[in-house]
């Protein structure tokens, strides 16, 4: 319950709550915290914020204050690779990675949660990669004094599945690239694939083990695919021969290397013809020609979230199509851009 | 008690069709349950422990009333006018008692939930079974006044209406400027202008339909006497 005082009357009285203050250009943040015992030399100070009463709160027992409840809310939200601090500062607890990795939101719980009356938690999009201390999410409880049970119904939302909101390491592959394409096979033009795809791969803590050229020939290509498998790669990408020409025979040669599953084609420009498969647990990238020209494509909205543990199929690729259209803007400003955030 | 899929499906063959309503009480009913404490509401030993209040007339009440066995003759279910998706489930042993509300948030997360299913109604039927109850429901401790005349048993109270003669139940009766009345003789009644009236058929009895049974089985026994 919420008494309000004038602030004439409040000198010896405990703050309910931070009072911030907000300078333009200069600071924002709390003036006065909770709890703070609000003294002669406070008054003016006060109504220099604009406050000419305040409120003293008396808790009925079915009742929490913002803070308590901004604990409760993080605990429910907080998955595995997320730290936070029980402080809130005007109400509000930041989650943050406590390790770099990919960033993964429950987006139904999410949206649960924050259909909840008078809670709110904000996130990054996810599958953005973070790193170690970078502030993923926020929330709080809106009001000063509420509900205790709704409070504990949203935490409970949220920690359905293990927290809302997590952070997952990205495993350490040992990669085996598959370089398609007889012009490169047999040195008529020199393969730029190769580097652009190490990079990626050693961009994101993986290993590349051993790359192999294959001409356009499926039995040439499946032969590259087991060569790597035997020497032990547990992620392959494989360029080139995604696309409809005779030549393209890179998805039928991984058919015949012994995948189980193939998706074709994702709801992304650039990529696509872009292509994942399983051989058992290691999963095939197929990255078309696009790899080459564009320095964004569907390949690194998909290779963080493989290397996160995700599986990705049919349901995956198809779902980045909203927001799966690159602007292809002349400075690229890729992540800070809206393609593949509308997942 | 059974698995969820069994009761829905069970639920839903005795509603007449599948559909959002009945997930979501099956749902009801099973969290209702859970909170009061039976883990079998439809045995002979818990059942006479539970009543229910719905508070709808839809899909929901009769997959509620299906999975906790309640029935309105047997005054264990309670109908409630309120057009809310809502029952209440008490123990009549204990003394608890919870409300179970559906939550209106619950619809508009149905696409969020199940992104993958198309059309309205199997979007929000998919949907209403990923959901968890914190979801799908909100739960309130409530207290309910039960009269003894409102409890399942015997008839407690017979009076008679002083303008019809009607007998009234379990005191259902009204009473106005001291006078007992039934409700049809009062301005609260659903029907108007009763108006007594004779029928075709007026003598029929259940044995009428008895006796064209043996006369069917027995032109089958002379059919098949003379097949052989």
């Amino acid at each position: 319950m919420l008494k309000k005082i004038n602030v004439n009357d409040a000198v010896g009285t405990k703050l309910a709550h931070d009072i911030t203050e907000i300078r333009p250009g200069e600071f924002k943040g709390p003036a006065f915290r909770k709890g703070h015992t609000v003294c002669n030399e406070d008054i003016c100070h006060l109504q220099k914020l604009g406050k000419n009463h305040l409120y003293l709160i008396d808790l009925e027992e079915d009742e929490v204050h913002e803070n308590q409840a901004a604990s409760i809310l993080a605990r429910g939200l907080a998955g595995e690779g997320i730290e936070w601090k029980d402080n809130p500062r005007e109400g509000k607890i930041g989650l943050h990675a406590a390790l770099d990795g990919l960033l993964t939101v429950d987006t139904a719980a999410l949206a649960a949660f924050n259909m909840v009356e008078e809670v709110m938690c904000a996130t990054l999009h996810r599958h953005s990669l973070v790193k170690k201390g970078e502030l993923v999410a926020a929330t709080r409880a809106i009001p000063l004094v509420m509900k205790r049970a709704p409070i504990e119904r949203a935490a409970a939302i949220a920690g359905q599945h293990g927290g809302a909101v997590s952070v997952k390491t990205l495993r350490k592959a040992k990669a085996g690239l598959v370089i398609t394409g007889g012009e490169v096979y047999h040195g008529l033009i020199e393969d730029k694939f190769a580097p652009v795809l190490s990079a990626k791969l050693i961009g994101l803590g993986s290993d590349v083990a051993g790359v192999v050229f294959a001409p356009d020939d499926e039995e040439m290509i499946a032969r590259a695919i087991r060569s790597h498998l035997n020497n032990g790669c547990d992620l392959l990408l494989l360029s080139g021969g995604m696309s409809v020409d005779p030549d393209d025979v890179t998805r039928t040669a991984i058919r015949k290397a012994g995948a189980d599953e193939v998706y074709y084609g994702a709801a992304a420009l650039p990529g696509a013809m872009f292509l994942t498969a399983y051989i058992g647990e290691v999963p095939l990238l197929g990255v078309p020609a696009c790899g080459l020209h564009h320095r964004i494509t569907v390949l690194d909205l998909v290779l963080p979230r493989i290397l996160s543990g995700e599986k990705i199929g049919k349901k995956e690729l198809a779902f980045i199509g909203h927001g799966g259209l690159c602007k292809d803007c002349p400075g690229c400003g890729y992540p800070h851009c809206p393609f593949g955030k509308g997942m | 008690m059974k698995c969820f899929t069994e009761l829905l499906n069970e639920s839903s063959a005795a509603h007449g069709h599948m559909c959002p309503g009945q997930v979501v009480g099956v749902r009801m009913a099973l969290l209702g349950c859970r909170l009061i404490g039976l883990d079998e509401p439809t045995r002979r030993d818990q059942i006479k422990k539970l009543i229910v209040y719905v508070e709808m007339d839809r899909c929901t009440a009769d997959a509620v009333a299906h999975v906790t066995g309640v029935k309105l003759g047997r005054r264990s279910l309670k109908f409630m006018d309120y057009g809310i998706m809502a029952a209440t489930f008490v123990n009549l042993e204990t003394g608890k008692v919870f409300r179970v509300l559906s939550t209106e948030d619950a619809r508009s997360l149905a696409s969020v939930y199940a992104p993958d299913v198309e059309g309205k109604s199997a979007q929000q039927l998919a949907a209403y079974k990923r959901m968890p109850d914190s979801v799908l429901f909100r739960v309130q401790k409530v207290r309910v006044r039960l009269d003894e005349c409102d409890l399942p048993g015997p008839t407690r109270r017979k009076v008679v209406c002083c303008r019809c003669g009607q007998i009234i139940r379990d005191r259902r009766e009204v009473v106005e400027d001291g006078r007992i009345l039934c409700k049809p003789c009062t301005e609260d009644c659903y029907f108007s202008h009763p108006h007594e009236i004779s029928w075709p058929h007026m003598n029929w009895t259940p044995q009428s339909e008895v006796g064209a049974f043996e006369e069917c089985n027995h032109q089958q026994a002379f059919k098949l006497l003379h097949l052989h």
